[in-house]
């Protein structure tokens, strides 16, 4: 067994109580989501904090509601596999609900959150491994070390993004509302995220989620989120990606999104696809957007796979799913 | 697990019987249960959450044992292997695999068994299940001996059972004899 | 389920489901003793080093901390083939893979002797490392092992059988290719785990999850120093082992160390990484083949030359790497067959045996080449197989001897059950059937180390009660080798299964068994126990047949019942026959015993003994698959898989086995991959990125029980538990050049490789 290092373990029964403790901890403290992810960094010696906080008693971390605005709230807490079995979730956020029910195995979804999923720490074929393997190579960036395996020379790093709800939640322009002792704020997913993998989510000391908030989707909303792994379970994503189509009543379409993740540490939003307004869904626009997409997302060797390979399959899942949206 | 210091009470009703035991804040569920509760059903595969071997059901749920902090458990109902049968005899899914011959080794059952019993009972009552569905519902279980056929087998048969005896008058259930 | 004849055959479950499935079966980590320590091991972070110096003076200070060893303490060294002893417990003098093991430290409990670990401070001289194969046999400035000679070969074999140059010289169908097989592990999913105890009397109790109990105890005693006699070994429920747990192991010899030293129970449990690190499986081979057909298809000579890439220490290599050579021979008929076998030291985990031991990965070259000739000759590939057949009760070209061989019956089930004469050419473009088929033996015909002793034997005991144990060293795995004796002991006795106690693998308590691997114990073990309930049976008979005044051979024993056959409505409960037979004869008990043939099994050239059986069983596979021609995906839509076991004891079990089999077979040919990076670090050491199938991954297998007989067999009963292994690869190999046209020499069969393929075959289509 790898046994988990000493912490303290605090359960406040109120946000107004964890924000508290988080604050009083700064730096040595992390919150304690589903654990599916943290409590193995910790058994592999890539952190050590003080005091975790769990958020499992938070009643202010859970619910799905719909907002004033037609919005789509979803506690941060909520388990992904309610998220993707939740009726509301399914009929506003198909892509987010698919991608709670892809992520890991059974087990995994009823004890990861979707704030945990949001916030998961990026990943690495040199970084989630014990440390008598990370010791070998003397470490790198993220761990132990001052090197990058993944780009020789590189500053920064470029570990993979590898939480399933962050590339549909950036496509559907969700923002997380960060909670501290002090204040509250909202910030998009996308910025949440952090460029350089050791600091993958951009959360002030003592902050935490408390929830997601998904924009009311237009009348004419097609979403997807599409993931590649070997397995049908278990598996992390090795290149992932949603897309988010919103089309006029005579199907010319009004505004295309496509996120790609499983590149660096953060969500691509492909860029320049504002050319294709106006258009229907064709074949042939189908063609193009993969294109693009495929020229601008770079997978790296982060993650277990030919990166050459991910960055052709991404370029025909897109394809593919917006082959099936032609009409 | 015996550093004391820091060791709290905590209060778990395990297979229905209420249980005070000892936990540090860094010990797992499946410590607890293995180690200071003698629960040695649910195995240890993998202790990060790949294999499923430890699942457990907590507050109903399939869970990795592994990666669930004992002391979050405090006040939770945990159902493990070992409470599936009674003295009446098996449950109606372990009968099944004993029949079926959908245990080899046996390291993998006592978790694909709490993932299946969590199946049978929620799901839809009134058809038989696809091989499809008990296939993603088992699909965080790993096992290395079977291929995963006469499990399948199992719970597909066990499900037939639990309609016919749960919901009468279903023509569903009837069929699936 | 009625203790009758009818047993044989039946559909029961195992003996012991119900411990499985309540979670009563107590594996080696469920054990638990009185002030018991828990121990790690301490290793080397680098691929091959010089140790300098090693301190554990700051991990002794630590409270909690009880022992620590090293090289020094147990200099002795050991392995599973005596001529190959290269291993110690603790490098001694360097080490030789990332993951070697230096020290171990005994504490209170896991977590203290975790910190323990860390705190030992070892100096190591950094070495180069060899880590690909050809450039290790290449070298001789780099010796990871010392040995006579200068390089890093393990065994080389070199042996040809009829005239293969000539036969090529006139040969009209030559094909030559190269084909690489991967390497692969057993990944169990338990892992290894050690208990030792010394009992106040000095007497060492190793309880082990091991395949091989009588091995380790003959290992504890030569690395320890202990006189056998002085040393119990116990295996509990094992977890799963396909060759993973069949040598002894560093945490068994430390923890048998470490309770003698601190006079304490010590048990040490594998984490996942170390079972990958401790490894054994599959070798990866590079082969060359070339084969030569005449015109209607039939081999006229193969030639291959193989390289197997060792790892670190020699393990069953010597084995494996005549068992590359020497089981290619059947099941088609070879008029001329030649290779060199050569296995190599690197810097990386040893390999070893991994189901279907060495045979696996020529197998998959073999049945390549055979689709290659179909489609060069426009045969059918099943047909070219019955074609090429070798017959029954002959002899292979390397002389290995050949009994019964149900590969025609194999071939004709999985023709029909996969609707193959319908269904093949006529599906389109992305779909596709492959077939191949392979034999595999019942056992090997002799002990790792020479003896004339017993390979099995059962005790078998039976009481006034009615109860019957059997004692039997036999190492259930999850293969049911308990099962399968209480099967045989009911089927002799008239008992039914629940009155069997079966007693294994406890080398106090039971007498010898080689262990399971080879798939040996079905027909040796089934043969002792069948010998010994005859005789028990026939102690029965005599006593009830007196009282009845009867004649012996007049009183069946079935149902639970003594039964006059001349007169069906006399019968007596069988407890009171066994009262009858224990006042006539005393304790009521037999013993059985078996050892392999000797005589016609083999050529008597040197390694001529190694890929000798008793008996060989057959297997043919049917795999149909889709192929993503834009993803390269490969899906395997289906397996059909039929099985010649000769009988099939225990139907439920032996399906099992084929579908196991066929399950690990896919597995290999799509997605698991053991191997090492540049610095010899493993690239997959978890079960996350060592991605074994998943229910949701694995295909629909349908298996076919095939029965051939084989005389040598109990019941005409042969091997289940490897054989269905070999062809599932080379099927779904091949059924990917149905569907799509390209061939996927190197293993495995990734998306991007598939894809490389099929870009270079639209260029080609483009060119033309």
């Amino acid at each position: 067994m790898m046994p988990l290092p000493r912490f303290a373990l605090a359960r406040p029964g109120s946000l107004e109580e964890a924000a508290r403790l988080l604050s009083d901890a700064g730096a040595e403290g992390r919150v304690l989501a589903g654990g599916t992810d943290l409590l193995v960094n910790l058994k592999h010696g890539l952190a050590a904090p003080r005091l975790l906080v769990s958020i499992d008693r938070l009643p202010e971390l859970r619910g799905v509601s719909v907002d004033d605005a037609g919005a789509l709230v979803v506690g941060a807490a909520e388990r992904l596999a309610d998220i993707a079995a939740q009726v509301l979730v399914r009929a506003r956020a198909p892509a987010i609900a698919g991608a709670a029910g892809l992520a890991a195995h059974p087990q995994a979804r009823n004890m990861g959150t979707l704030g945990g999923n949001v916030c998961l720490d990026v990943r690495c074929r040199y970084v989630n491994r014990t440390p008598l393997w990370r010791g070998s190579l003397g470490g790198c960036l993220k761990a132990e070390g001052d090197v990058c395996h993944v780009v020789p020379g590189g500053k920064n790093c470029m570990a993979a993004l590898s939480g399933d709800t962050v590339a549909p939640l950036v496509a559907l322009d969700a923002k997380a509302h960060l909670v501290s002792a002090s204040a509250e704020r909202w910030v998009s997913i996308e910025a949440l995220r952090g460029k350089d993998g050791r600091t993958p989510v951009a959360l002030q000391p003592g902050e935490l989620v408390r929830a997601v908030r998904i924009p009311a989707a237009p009348p004419n909303r097609r979403s997807a989120y599409l993931k590649w792994a070997v397995r049908h379970a278990v598996d992390f994503p090795l290149v992932a990606v949603a897309l988010v189509v919103d089309a006029g009543a005579d199907g010319a379409i009004e505004s295309l999104r496509v996120v790609a993740s499983v590149l660096g540490p953060k969500p691509r939003v492909v860029a320049g696809l504002d050319r294709f307004r106006g258009e229907r869904i064709t074949p042939q626009l189908a063609s193009a957007v993969a294109e693009q997409v495929t020229r601008q997302c770079v997978p790296l060797p982060n993650v277990l796979y030919d990166p050459q390979h991910r960055r052709r399959r991404l370029g025909v899942m897109v394809r593919r799913q917006l082959d099936a949206w032609v009409g | 697990m015996s550093e004391g210091s820091d060791a709290q009470p905590i209060s778990l009703t395990v297979n229905g019987e209420p249980v005070t035991v000892l936990a540090t804040p860094s010990e797992t569920l499946l410590e607890v249960l293995r180690y200071r509760l003698g629960l040695t059903g649910s195995k240890q595969g993998c202790d990060k959450g790949d294999c499923g071997a430890c699942t457990v059901l907590v507050d109903g749920r399939p869970v990795l044992g592994c990666l669930t902090l004992a002391t979050l458990c405090d006040g939770a109902e945990v159902r493990t292997v070992e409470g599936l049968s009674t003295a009446a005899g098996l449950h109606r899914v372990q009968a099944a695999f004993v029949r079926h011959g959908a245990a080899q080794c046996g390291f993998c059952t006592p978790g694909m068994l709490m993932s299946a019993v969590r199946f049978l009972e929620t799901r839809e009552q009134a058809r038989a299940p696809t091989r499809e569905e008990v296939a993603a519902a088992l699909s965080g279980n790993l096992c290395r001996c079977t291929g995963y056929a006469k499990i399948l087998d199992a719970v597909i048969d066990a499900a037939a059972e639990l309609g016919t005896r749960s919901v009468p008058g279903s023509n569903d259930a009837e069929g699936a004899r | 389920m009625s203790g009758s004849p009818s047993v044989l055959g039946g559909r029961h479950g195992r003996i012991d489901g119900a411990e499985q499935v309540t979670g009563a079966a107590r594996f080696a980590d469920d054990l638990s003793l009185p002030r018991m320590l828990h121990a790690r091991i301490v290793r080397s972070p680098h691929a091959h080093a010089r140790l300098v110096r090693i301190d554990s003076s700051k991990a002794l200070s630590l409270p909690g901390v009880h022992a620590v060893i090293t090289g020094r303490d147990l200099p002795t060294p050991y392995g599973i083939i005596p001529w190959t002893t290269d291993e110690h417990v603790f490098a001694v003098e360097r080490a030789r893979y990332v993951g070697d093991a230096v020290a171990a430290v005994a504490a209170i409990d896991e977590a203290t002797a975790a910190r323990a670990v860390a705190a030992i401070e070892v100096e190591y001289e950094v070495l180069p490392a060899l880590l690909d194969p050809e450039e290790a046999a290449r070298r001789t400035d780099v010796q990871i092992h010392a040995s006579k000679r200068p390089g890093n070969l393990t065994k080389q074999v070199d042996l040809a059988f009829g005239d293969v140059d000539a036969a090529f010289a006139e040969a009209p169908l030559l094909l030559e290719n190269d084909y690489a097989f991967h390497g692969t592990t057993h990944a169990a999913i338990e892992p290894h785990c050690a208990l030792a105890q010394v009992d106040g009397d000095g007497l060492l109790t190793v309880w082990s999850a091991t395949q091989v109990p009588h091995y380790l105890h003959r290992a504890l005693a030569s690395v320890l120093g202990l006189p056998a006699r002085r040393i119990r070994v116990i295996q509990p429920p094992v977890g799963g082992g396909f060759g993973g747990k069949s040598e002894p192991f560093d945490l068994e010899l430390a923890s048998a160390l470490l309770a003698l030293r601190t006079g304490r129970p010590v048990k040490i449990l594998y984490t996942r990484e170390e079972v990958f690190l401790a490894h054994r499986g599959r070798h990866p081979t590079r082969i060359h083949a070339r084969t030569a057909f005449d015109r209607d298809g039939h081999l006229v000579a193969h030639d291959a030359d193989l390289l197997l890439d060792g790892g670190a220490y020699a393990s069953f290599g010597l084995v494996t790497t005549y068992y590359a050579g020497q089981l290619t021979s059947l099941p088609y008929r070879l008029p001329a067959y030649r290779y060199r076998s050569r296995r190599v030291y690197t810097n990386k985990p040893a390999c070893g045996p991994k189901r279907g031991h060495g045979a696996v990965q020529p197998r998959f070259a073999m049945e390549v080449q055979l689709d290659r000739a179909a489609v060069h000759l426009g045969i059918d590939p099943i047909e070219l197989r019955r074609k090429n057949f070798i017959g029954e009760n002959t002899r292979t070209v390397n002389e290995l001897r050949v009994g019964s061989l149900g590969l025609l019956a194999c071939l004709d089930a999985v023709e029909r059950a996969s609707g193959w004469k319908e269904r093949r050419g006529r599906l389109p473009r992305g779909r596709g059937l492959g077939v191949a088929a392979s034999a595999y033996i019942s056992g090997t015909n002799y002990p790792i180390y020479p003896n004339e002793m017993p390979q099995s034997a059962v005790q078998l005991c039976a009481d006034r009660s009615g109860r019957v144990r059997v004692f039997a060293g036999t190492s259930d795995i999850g293969q049911g080798s308990s099962t399968m004796l209480a099967t045989i002991v009911a089927a002799e006795l008239g008992v039914e299964l629940a009155d069997i106690r079966v007693v294994a693998a406890d080398t106090d308590l039971t007498p010898v068994d080689l262990g399971a691997y080879s798939s040996r114990i079905t027909l040796m073990a089934g043969h002792a126990a069948m010998d010994a309930a005859r005789e028990v049976a026939s102690m029965v008979r005599r006593a009830v047949a007196k009282k009845w005044e009867a004649s012996p051979k007049d009183v069946s024993l079935a149902g639970g019942l003594a039964i006059d056959i001349c007169d069906p409505s006399r019968t007596m409960p069988l407890a009171d026959a066994f009262v009858l037979a224990e006042s006539a004869f005393g304790t009521l008990g037999a013993v059985g015993s078996y050892n392999t043939p000797k005589e016609g099994i083999h050529g008597d050239y040197r390694g001529g003994t190694i890929g000798a059986t008793p008996a060989f069983s057959a297997t043919a596979h049917v795999a149909e698959v889709t192929v993503d021609e834009e993803t390269g995906d490969v899906v395997v839509e289906k397996i059909w898989c039929a099985h010649d076991c000769g009988k099939a004891l225990s139907p439920l079990l032996v399906e099992g086995q084929i579908e196991g089999s066929c399950y690990m077979g896919f597995g290999e040919a799509l997605m698991e991959h053991h191997e090492t990076d540049a610095a010899g670090r493993l690239v997959a050491p978890d079960l996350l990125d060592y991605r074994i199938p998943t229910s949701l991954d694995t295909p629909f297998i349908a298996s076919t029980i095939v029965e051939a007989p084989d005389e040598n067999g109990p019941y005409g009963a042969k091997e289940a538990g490897e054989g269905p292994l070999h062809s599932s690869i080379p099927a779904i190999a091949n059924a990917v050049f149905d569907a799509v046209g390209v061939r996927i020499d190197e293993l495995p069969i990734t998306p991007e490789k598939v894809l490389a393929a099929l870009d270079k075959q639209r260029e080609e289509q483009h060119r033309r």
